[in-house]
């Protein structure tokens, strides 16, 4: 019994440590411009294949480093051409543009890639498993809790602790004001925009060994990052985090307990969330 | 808004008339695209009354079309006949559309869209999950209606029955939105503070036009469910509302009419691409944004545009 529960809990803290690489992004350039990506399941995809093709020619640390940055430019220049007009625009241009990337996107990656689901092994310092009592666990998955962790930390540091993080909590708050003070809001919007980006793509690339990079996952891990976004409201690195742990427990354990019907619980907790605090678990009052 | 204007009768009887003959002079292939175009119409013209008209941007109208088409099959499983089968569905769908009408037409732009994406979903899971809805399967043998003057099962005599349900669908939302009701619903859409500040009931005025919306949302399921003569869920994931949402944008939002142009456009194009490619979303993707990024007027709404302009 005392294994199930430590392997639970482990499954759920590394499907958090992905969800939170995927919605970071999401999240701040919510809060920052109002802005729902619908295409940001795009970007991890395409980490996903970019990592895949990447670590073939030259190793999977390679990988790891080259994908987030290839997504990083990709989101750049979106950003530069397209996004940051649609940005301006209301909720029904944002959904339209961004759901006409992601089929722009999957197309392009069935073209490159083909249709069959491709599979990364992880590299053989990570390949083993972990003895733990009753049970072995494999490295890898151990390996990106560190890393959403260290992540997740960086992230939270940077957003408090430095000057830019302080012109992104004030743009947050209040873009005019921010403007007003000073803070190149356009050039933050882009760095950020970029950084969610890559951090998308960074997810892709740690995904992949886990579960095989198929042209689906553009969309299918939208509505669980979109969730994550709501759960821990706009704009905050903390609610973030948050978010991935609520909807990765309840994704994991209703798995678990609940196999036909777990597929609804996390709907429910979107709804609910929505209704009973649609500004967030963690937004700070009358900032809005 | 809404105006019934000359133009529009008259485009609209002739995207009518065309899809007519071409159902009677084309093969038994021309007649199930006619069906096609005819159901993808009606949903896009009940996506039209709630996105168009009440700002609700709704990702769920999928999942409530397959409530419609699942109301119809099970009951016409148990024994009921079609025509009540078909009304059981539509006042499910309408049901349905209200309960989620009333708990999310509070909330607003972004936060109203995730909110049906949250509902349909769940419909979508529970369907997908259930054993008494055939699970991942679906259910088959659903059967069509008895027609005057032909038989269900030729498809001629089907496809015309699906443009008449079109046509009377498209006479009732023009008469329910120049209706009191219908004026009141777009008063509160176009500005909620002074239609609040002269009386209307904002909140229950949304959730009515949303609930009306889904149960023309469900005569589209009818429709499909005895068209297919199988339901599955796959209509009813939150894409499956995208794709509808893409049509009413390249038709042609807010004017009825540019959700039946939209819909031939999107069935006439998906069947010519498909024959050359298999990336035809590429396109889609392609004109979608360029049509977002021209303004979003869509195909109708800019011939429109452009015909008041030279009018005058």
């Amino acid at each position: 019994m005392l294994t199930f529960w430590i392997l639970q809990a482990l499954n759920t803290l590394q499907y958090a440590a992905l969800l939170f690489l995927i919605s970071a992004g999401l999240s701040v350039s919510f809060g920052l411009m109002g802005f729902v990506n619908l295409a940001h399941g795009a970007l991890y995809m395409l980490g996903a294949y970019i990592g895949i093709s990447v670590a073939a020619q030259a190793g999977f640390s390679a990988a790891l480093i080259a994908a987030p940055m290839a997504v990083g430019l990709i989101g750049a220049a979106l950003y530069l051409v397209l996004l940051g007009r649609v940005a301006r625009l209301g909720p029904m241009p944002q959904v339209l543009v961004s759901f006409g990337l992601v089929f722009i996107a999957t197309e392009i990656t069935r073209m490159i890639w083909g249709d069959v689901p491709l599979v990364l092994d992880p590299p053989a310092l990570l390949a083993g498993r972990i003895p733990l009592p009753g049970a072995a666990y494999p490295v890898y998955r151990l390996f990106i809790i560190v890393l959403g962790a260290a992540v997740a930390l960086a992230l939270w540091l940077g957003v408090t602790r430095t000057t830019l993080g302080a012109g992104l909590r004030a743009s947050v708050e209040n873009r005019a004001m921010a403007r007003a003070i000073g803070i190149d809001t356009d050039r933050l919007f882009l760095l950020v925009f970029a950084l969610g980006a890559a951090l998308a793509g960074l997810g892709g690339v740690v995904a992949a060994p886990v579960t095989a990079a198929n042209t689906g996952m553009a969309v299918s891990i939208l509505v669980p990052a979109l969730i994550v976004t709501v759960i821990g409201g706009m704009g905050s690195i903390a609610g973030a985090a948050l978010g991935a742990v609520i909807v990765a427990v309840i994704e994991v354990l209703g798995a678990a307990f609940l196999p036909r019907f777990g597929g609804v619980l996390i709907y429910a907790a979107l709804a609910a969330a929505l209704i009973w605090r649609p500004e967030g678990l963690l937004h700070p009052r009358g900032a809005r | 808004m809404f105006q019934l204007s000359g133009l529009r009768q008259y485009v609209m009887a002739s995207m009518l008339g065309l899809l007519g003959l071409f159902a009677h002079y084309g093969g038994f292939y021309a007649r199930e695209i006619v069906a096609e175009i005819a159901i993808l119409a009606i949903l896009v013209i009940a996506l039209d009354l709630a996105a168009g008209f009440g700002g609700m941007v709704s990702l769920a109208h999928g999942a409530i079309m397959g409530v419609g088409a699942y109301g119809y099959a099970l009951a016409c499983q148990q024994g009921i006949a079609p025509w009540p089968a078909a009304a059981l569905g539509i006042a499910a769908a309408g049901l349905t559309g209200g309960l989620i009408g009333a708990v999310a037409a509070r909330a607003q732009g972004i936060f109203f869209i995730m909110a049906t994406l949250a509902f349909g979903q769940m419909i979508w899971a529970v369907t997908h999950s259930s054993r008494w809805t055939g699970g991942d399967n679906g259910l088959s043998g659903v059967p069509r209606p008895a027609l005057p003057f032909t038989d269900p099962g030729d498809s001629q005599g089907f496809a015309i029955y699906a443009l008449i349900v079109l046509a009377v669908v498209f006479v009732i939302a023009a008469t329910l939105l120049r209706s009191p009701f219908g004026r009141a619903y777009q008063a509160a859409h176009e500005n909620p503070l002074r239609a609040a500040a002269i009386g209307l009931p904002v909140l229950r005025l949304r959730a009515m036009g949303f609930a009306a919306s889904s149960a023309l949302a469900g005569v589209a399921g009818v429709l499909m469910a005895q068209h297919m003569q199988f339901v599955s869920p796959t209509m009813m994931v939150w894409t499956a509302s995208g794709e509808a949402l893409v049509v009413l944008i390249l038709g042609g939002i807010g004017t009825l009419v540019g959700a039946v142009v939209g819909a031939a456009g999107f069935v006439l194009l998906k069947y010519w691409a498909s024959g050359w490619t298999d990336h035809w979303h590429l396109l889609i993707g392609a004109v979608l944004i360029a049509v977002v990024m021209a303004g979003g007027r869509g195909i109708y709404g800019q011939a429109e545009h452009w015909w008041r302009r030279a009018d005058r």
